[in-house]
């Protein structure tokens, strides 16, 4: 692997999660987004890299459609919420 | 902003009521327990209501996060008068399962599996990339939502959630979850599973 190649690898796998997560406090310039869409399009091991990531991600995701709060408890707290308006105003 | 009683219970009901669900989850990822969560939260919203006239109707999760962050820190120095402001300093974090939506029974099998060596990886974070991981990942706030909420910058939280990541990935290479090198290109068993 020659220098170039793997400084462009260090720069990809700095932004990976970054792409991932789309988050609009971090977002990605349009040139990185290119950039780095490029470098994946050729390079099995920051594709690998990223193929990670994103399995991880989706497993944690999993967790958080899986896991909800009880509904018992959700209506004990919408209860809560209009007898504090309703005391309030009484 | 709101005046008047019913006003006020108008923009209590449009802008806080909805966010009830998610500052639950919230709730629970801080404090470790789903009953906790719930006093927690309580706690939120009865602060929320008093400083309802100071809301300005931008943001409203933003706005809750950190009434709840309050709530909370008040409630840990209550315990721990030590306790900084970071609430990722402290160990309470825990992946916790309440009730689940019944998945069919193939999906319940590959599920339990993951879970078991997901949760494992999870657990064997520090707490505070815990934290970072479970708000974002399993809660899903934004990078400055999480920020707000533990009281430390988005650069913090990046950095936490991109270490908690990698360390989580790299467990569950190891336990045969994930490739054991990354110059296939293939995706691994853990994301096939997930399909």
């Amino acid at each position: 692997m020659s220098v170039t190649s793997m400084w462009t690898c260090h720069w990809a796998r700095r932004r990976i999660q970054r792409y991932l997560d789309a988050d609009p406090a971090a977002p990605l310039t349009f040139e990185e987004v290119h950039r780095l869409e490029v470098h994946l399009a050729t390079c099995d091991r920051c594709t690998a890299l990223t193929d990670e990531y994103r399995g991880v991600r989706q497993a944690l995701i999993g967790w958080s459609t899986r896991r909800y709060p009880h509904p018992a408890a959700l209506a004990r707290l919408r209860v809560a919420a209009e007898q504090i308006m309703s005391e309030d105003a009484g | 902003m709101a005046s008047s009683s019913a006003s006020r219970q108008d923009v209590f009901r449009t802008h806080v009521e909805p966010e009830i669900e998610v500052l639950l989850r919230v709730g629970q990822t801080l404090t470790g327990s789903w009953a906790d969560g719930e006093d927690l939260v309580q706690e939120t919203l009865i602060r929320a209501w008093t400083a309802i006239d100071r809301f300005d109707g931008a943001h409203p999760r933003a706005w809750l996060l950190t009434i709840l962050r309050n709530a909370h820190l008040n409630s840990l120095r209550r315990q721990r008068p030590d306790l900084t402001d970071d609430t990722a300093s402290f160990d309470r974090a825990r992946p916790a399962f309440g009730a689940t939506a019944p998945p069919g029974p193939e999906q319940t099998v590959i599920d339990r599996a993951l879970d078991e060596d997901l949760e494992r990886a999870v657990a064997r974070l520090d707490e505070k990339f815990r934290t970072v991981l479970l708000l974002i990942d399993v809660d899903l706030l934004t990078y400055t939502e999480a920020a707000e909420l533990l009281g430390i910058p988005v650069g913090t939280v990046m950095s936490r959630l991109s270490r908690a990541r990698d360390r989580v990935r790299l467990q569950l290479r190891a336990t045969g979850a994930l490739p054991t090198t990354a110059t296939t290109g293939r995706t691994g068993s853990l994301a096939q599973r997930k399909r």
